[in-house]
C-alpha cells in the first residue's frame, strides 16, 4: 500500500515525538519513516533497498534539515532535479530559524518552512496542521495518492 | 616692504670686466705667447720706464734680459690659477717683482714696484704661526671673522677691515669690522647685493684676491703687437692688475674710498662672503702680503665651513633626539597623531617654532601661539593641494593673504604631510618679526644710467627698512627635521594600519567561529530542550493521574526549565544575530508596528486588564523593521511583564525625539527600578528581580540597546521602584531628512 507522508528525520526522539503528534491527527498510519537524506532518495528514487517498493510519489515530504550523509538541503535540491519527483510538496521542519537556511529553502523550492516550537501542545498543534494541509486537503499533483480521512 | 626696482643690473651685467683692455697704473705688463713666449701685447706705460721711442722696438730689446733667467719658471705654469711670484728684477733703477700666470695660451707677466722690507719679513709665516692656533680657539663664525679683520688689518693697514656674509638674498651683512680712527663703522649693517654683481660675484670665485690701489687711476691700455686686430680679448680674469669698472671705480669714491681690497671667503664652494678692505689714501699691497692676505682668506673659508658642520651636526642630532622621543612616545601608546600635542616642547623645538597644530581632516589639535582653529583648518585646506610632503615659507601673507589676519601668530609656516588619502597635517607656525635692517645707503636706489653713462648710488648713510610680513627663515635642519618626523610618523601610520588590518582579518575569523557556533547551537540546543517539554507533557498526559502531587510538581519544574532554556537560546541568537547582520533600515510606520505588538500581547494576556494609552501618530522612524520590531517588542513585553500584578496595568506609547532624533517611549506603571542601577538595567545577564518574581532571560533589555546602538542611537530609562519604568528609543533621523526613500505603506506590515 502506497504512504502518502515520507517523513525524513534521524533524531529518533523528535521521529517519535512527530509520529505522536501525526497519530492525534489519525495520521499515524500514513507515514512512511526514513531516517538520513540518503534513505530519502533512495525510496523517491526506487533505488537500493526500496528498489522493489510499487511505484508512485509520495503526498507531501516532512524534511529535517539536519541530516546525516545527505542533507535537508542537498534532499531538496535532488528533488526539484528530477522530472518525476519535481512537483511533490516539501515541507522544511528544522529547529533552527536561522535567516541563511530559511533563504536558501526557498532559493532551492520548498514549500514550506517550519520552525519545531519548543512547546509540546504547539509543536502536535503545527504537526497536525501540516499533515492535514499537505497531505489531505492539498490536491497533489497527479502520481501520488491522497490520504483518505477515516473518521470523518 | 620696500622692493629695489629690477631695471638695475642689465648693464653692469653685461660689463666687460675680465676683458678690460687696460690696467691699473701701479704696475708694468706683458703679454707673451705660452709656447714661444713671443711678445703679444703690453701696457702703454712702459713708455714711462723704456722711453718714448718705439716702444714695440724698445720692449722687445728689454725682455729678453728680463724674462730669460725665468723662461724655465714660464713655461712651467699651470693653466689658469691665480699669479706666481717668479722672481725681482731691475729696470731702468727700479725694484720690480715679477709675477706671472698662464691663460687661455698666453702668458701674463706683471711687473710690481718691490716694496722695501718692512718688518713684515716672510708675512706667511707669521701669519701660520700667530693667526692659526687663534682661529682654532674661536668659538664662533663672528669671532672668525673678527680675528681675520683684525689680522688682515694687521698685515696690510687698511683704515677699515669688514668681513661679510651674503644671505640668501645677495645682501651683504657685516658680521666683523676693524677700523682705525676717522673710519665710519659698518658694523651690523647690509650692502644690498646690488652692490656685487652676478658677474662680478663670479669672478670673486675664481680670483680670490683684488686690489684697487687708487680709486682715481686713469687706466692703462694694453697694446697689441700681432697687427692681425682679430685676436681675441685678453682675458685678466686672472690678472692682479686688472683694470675694473669704472662704475665701481665711482662707488668707491662716493663711499670717500681711495683704495680697496677684497679677499673672498668661499664656503663648500659658494661665495659665502668678503674680506673687504677700504681705506681714505691709496695703498699698494706687496704680492707677498697679497699672497698671505689670499691665504688667511683660505684659512677662515676652512674654519667657518668646520664651524658651521660642526653646528649643523650638533643641530641634527639634537633634533633627531627629539624626533626620537616624539616618536617613541606614539608607539608606546595606542592613540593617534593627535598625541603629538602632549608633548608641546618637544613638537614645538622641533622646528623652533612659536606653535603648531595637528590636522586630522576637519578636526585640529594646537599647543604655543597659533591662529584660532577655523583659521587653522582654512589653511590646511589651502596647504594640502600646494604640498608634496613638505611646505614651508617664512612669507606667508604674501603667498596666502587671509594669514595677513593671524601675522603675529603665523607669518611663516612649515608643513608637513603624514597621508596621500586624508588631510592630516603637521603645521608649525612662527610669529611675524618686525625686522629693522640698517642697510649702508639706500638699497631701492640702484646704479642709474646718466648722459650714457652708468652710475652708482652716491650715499652710504645708513638707511633703515623696516620689514614685516615676514617671520625667521626656516633652516635647512628644521625642514629636513620636519621631514625626518614626518617619515616616522608615516612609518607608524602604516604600521598601524596594518596591525588594524591583521586585527579585522582576526575579527573575521572570530566572528565566524561565533556564527558556526550560534548556528550549532540553534539546532541542537533546541532540539534537547523541545524533547525535555515533550516528554514530560507526554508522561503527565498519559500518567498523570496515577503522579503523586509533588512528582507533578517536579515535572511542572522540569518543563518551566526547558521552556526557559529553549527561550534563552532564542534570546542568545537575536542577541548573536544582531551583531553580525548588516542593517538594512528602511522608513519604518512605527504605528503599525505598535499596533500589531500590542494586539498580539493583548491577546497572550487576554486574562489581565491592561490600559493601553498609545499617542497617534507615533513618528516615522528610519530603522531596519526586523531589529526595530524586536527592540520594540522587548520593551512593550517588558512592560506588560513588569506590570503584573497591577489591575489595571497602565502602559503609555507615545513619540519622542529632538532636533536630530526621532524615537518613542514606552512607560508602564510596574515594578518600577531604583536608579541607582540604571547603568545595570542594558547589560547582558542583568536583571533586578529574582527569577521567581519575574521570569526573563536577563537578555531582552541588552537585545535593545544592541539594536539601538548599532542605528547609531541611544536608550535611556527612568524608573521609580513599585511605582513604574519609562523606557526611550532614540535613533538618527533619515540621511535624506523628510524624504520617504523606501517607504513602507501606512499600517503596512513588517
Amino acid at each position: 500500500m502506497l504512504k502518502p507522508i515520507l517523513l525524513v528525520e534521524d533524531d529518533a526522539r523528535d521521529l517519535e515525538l512527530t509520529l505522536v503528534a501525526l497519530e492525534r491527527s489519525q495520521l499515524a498510519n500514513d507515514v512512511i519513516t526514513v531516517r538520513d537524506g540518503a534513505q530519502a532518495l533512495d525510496y523517491l528514487l526506487r533505488e537500493g533497498t526500496y528498489a522493489g517498493r510499487t511505484a508512485g510519489n509520495p503526498a507531501v515530504i516532512l524534511l529535517d534539515l539536519k541530516l546525516p550523509k545527505v542533507n535537508g538541503l542537498e534532499v531538496l535540491q535532488a528533488v526539484r532535479a528530477s522530472e518525476a519527483l519535481r512537483a511533490i510538496p516539501v515541507v522544511m521542519l528544522t529547529s533552527s530559524h536561522e535567516e541563511s537556511d530559511v533563504l536558501r529553502s526557498y532559493e532551492l523550492g520548498v514549500n514550506a518552512y517550519v520552525v519545531k516550537p519548543v512547546d509540546f501542545k504547539q509543536f502536535v498543534a503545527a504537526i497536525a496542521d501540516l499533515g492535514i494541509f499537505w497531505a489531505v486537503l492539498n490536491e497533489p499533483p497527479p502520481g501520488s495518492a491522497k490520504v483518505q480521512r477515516r473518521y470523518e | 616692504m620696500t622692493q629695489p626696482t629690477r631695471l638695475d643690473l642689465a648693464a653692469c651685467a653685461s660689463e666687460p670686466i675680465r676683458v678690460p683692455g687696460a690696467i691699473q697704473p701701479h704696475g708694468w705688463m706683458v703679454a707673451l705667447g705660452a709656447d714661444d713666449l713671443q711678445l703679444l701685447a703690453y701696457s702703454e706705460n712702459w713708455r714711462d720706464l723704456v722711453g718714448d721711442a718705439d716702444l714695440p722696438a724698445s720692449l722687445a730689446a728689454l725682455l729678453p734680459a728680463l724674462l730669460t733667467p725665468v723662461q724655465p719658471k714660464l713655461r712651467g705654469l699651470p693653466d689658469t690659477v691665480g699669479p706666481a711670484a717668479i722672481g725681482s728684477v731691475s729696470v731702468a733703477g727700479r725694484r720690480l717683482d715679477m709675477i706671472a700666470h698662464r691663460s687661455a695660451a698666453r702668458v701674463f707677466v706683471e711687473f710690481e714696484p718691490a716694496v722695501p722690507d718692512d718688518g713684515l719679513r716672510a708675512p706667511l709665516y707669521t701669519l701660520v704661526r700667530q693667526f692659526v692656533p687663534l682661529l682654532q680657539q674661536a668659538t664662533s663664525v663672528e669671532a672668525l671673522c673678527a680675528l681675520a679683520a683684525e689680522e688682515i688689518q694687521r698685515l696690510t693697514g687698511f683704515g677699515r677691515t669688514l668681513v661679510y656674509r651674503f644671505d640668501a638674498e645677495g645682501h651683504g651683512e657685516v658680521l666683523a669690522e676693524t677700523i682705525e680712527p676717522g673710519y665710519e663703522s659698518y658694523a651690523g649693517h647690509r650692502f644690498p647685493a646690488s652692490d656685487v654683481p652676478a658677474q662680478a660675484r663670479e669672478l670673486y670665485l675664481q680670483n680670490r684676491i683684488r686690489l684697487i690701489a687708487s680709486a682715481d687711476y686713469v687706466p692703462v691700455p694694453l697694446r697689441s703687437t700681432v697687427p692681425d686686430a682679430a685676436q681675441a680679448p685678453l682675458d685678466l680674469s686672472f690678472a692682479a692688475l686688472r683694470s675694473v669698472s669704472p662704475v665701481h671705480l665711482e662707488y668707491m669714491r662716493n663711499m670717500g674710498t681711495a683704495a680697496s681690497m677684497s679677499v673672498s671667503v668661499v664656503v663648500r664652494g659658494r661665495l659665502w662672503g668678503l674680506i673687504s678692505c677700504h681705506d681714505h689714501a691709496p695703498r699698494f699691497v706687496s704680492f707677498q702680503t697679497r699672497v698671505a692676505c689670499e691665504h688667511l682668506g683660505q684659512l677662515l673659508s676652512l674654519q667657518i665651513e668646520a664651524k658651521e658642520d660642526n653646528a649643523e651636526v650638533a643641530d641634527r642630532l639634537e633634533l633627531r633626539r627629539i624626533t626620537l622621543d616624539l616618536v617613541s612616545q606614539l608607539t608606546d601608546s595606542d592613540a593617534t597623531l593627535q598625541q603629538l600635542v602632549r608633548e608641546p616642547a618637544s613638537l614645538l623645538r622641533i622646528a623652533r617654532a612659536g606653535g603648531a597644530a595637528v590636522v586630522l581632516d576637519e578636526s585640529c589639535w594646537m599647543v604655543g601661539k597659533t591662529p584660532p582653529p577655523p583659521e587653522v583648518l582654512r589653511l590646511a585646506q589651502w596647504l594640502a593641494s600646494r604640498i608634496g610632503d613638505v611646505f614651508h615659507t617664512d612669507r606667508l601673507p604674501e603667498a596666502y593673504p587671509a594669514a595677513g589676519a593671524f601675522a603675529e601668530a603665523g607669518c611663516g609656516v612649515l608643513a608637513v604631510s603624514i597621508s596621500k588619502v586624508h588631510r592630516h597635517l603637521l603645521i608649525w607656525f612662527r610669529p611675524e618679526m618686525v625686522q629693522t635692517i640698517e642697510w649702508a645707503g639706500d638699497p631701492r636706489k640702484q646704479p642709474v644710467e646718466r648722459d650714457g653713462q652708468l652710475h652708482p648710488r652716491r650715499s652710504f648713510a645708513t638707511w633703515r627698512e623696516q620689514v614685516r610680513g615676514r617671520s625667521l627663515a626656516w633652516r635647512g635642519g628644521e625642514v629636513a627635521a620636519a621631514l625626518e618626523l614626518r617619515q616616522a610618523l608615516v612609518g607608524i601610520v602604516l604600521r598601524r594600519a596594518e596591525e588594524l588590518a591583521e586585527l579585522a582579518g582576526e575579527l573575521g575569523r572570530v566572528n565566524k567561529e561565533l556564527e558556526a557556533f550560534s548556528y550549532s547551537v540553534s539546532h541542537d540546543l533546541r532540539a534537547p530542550m523541545r524533547h525535555i517539554a515533550g516528554y514530560v507533557d507526554l508522561v503527565l498526559e498519559l500518567e498523570g493521574g496515577a503522579l503523586s502531587e509533588r512528582t507533578r510538581r517536579y515535572l511542572d519544574h522540569v518543563k518551566g526549565a526547558a521552556k526557559f532554556a529553549g527561550e534563552l537560546v532564542d534570546a542568545l541568537l537575536d542577541f548573536s544575530r544582531m551583531g553580525r547582520a548588516a542593517l538594512k533600515p528602511a522608513e519604518v510606520d512605527l504605528d503599525g508596528l505598535v499596533h500589531d505588538l500590542v494586539q498580539q500581547l493583548s491577546s497572550e494576556h487576554a486574562d489581565r486588564r491592561i490600559e493601553w494609552h498609545i499617542e497617534q501618530p507615533l513618528p516615522r522612524l528610519w530603522a531596519d523593521p526586523v531589529f526595530l520590531q524586536m527592540a520594540a517588542r522587548n520593551l512593550i513585553g517588558n512592560a506588560v511583564k513588569y506590570t503584573r500584578g497591577r489591575d489595571p496595568a497602565v502602559i503609555r506609547i507615545r513619540g519622542a525625539g529632538n532636533d536630530r532624533q526621532d524615537g518613542f517611549e514606552v512607560a508602564d506603571n510596574g515594578v518600577g527600578f531604583s536608579m541607582k542601577y540604571a547603568n545595570k538595567l542594558f547589560g547582558v545577564f542583568q536583571r533586578l528581580h529574582t527569577a521567581e518574581e519575574f521570569e526573563g532571560s536577563g537578555i531582552g533589555l541588552a537585545n535593545v540597546r544592541r539594536v539601538v546602538e548599532r542605528h547609531g542611537g541611544s536608550v535611556s530609562a527612568r524608573g521609580e521602584p513599585d511605582v513604574g519604568a519609562a523606557f526611550t528609543i532614540l535613533l538618527p533621523r533619515s540621511p535624506s531628512t523628510g524624504v520617504l526613500s523606501n517607504p513602507v505603506p501606512p499600517g503596512g506590515k513588517l
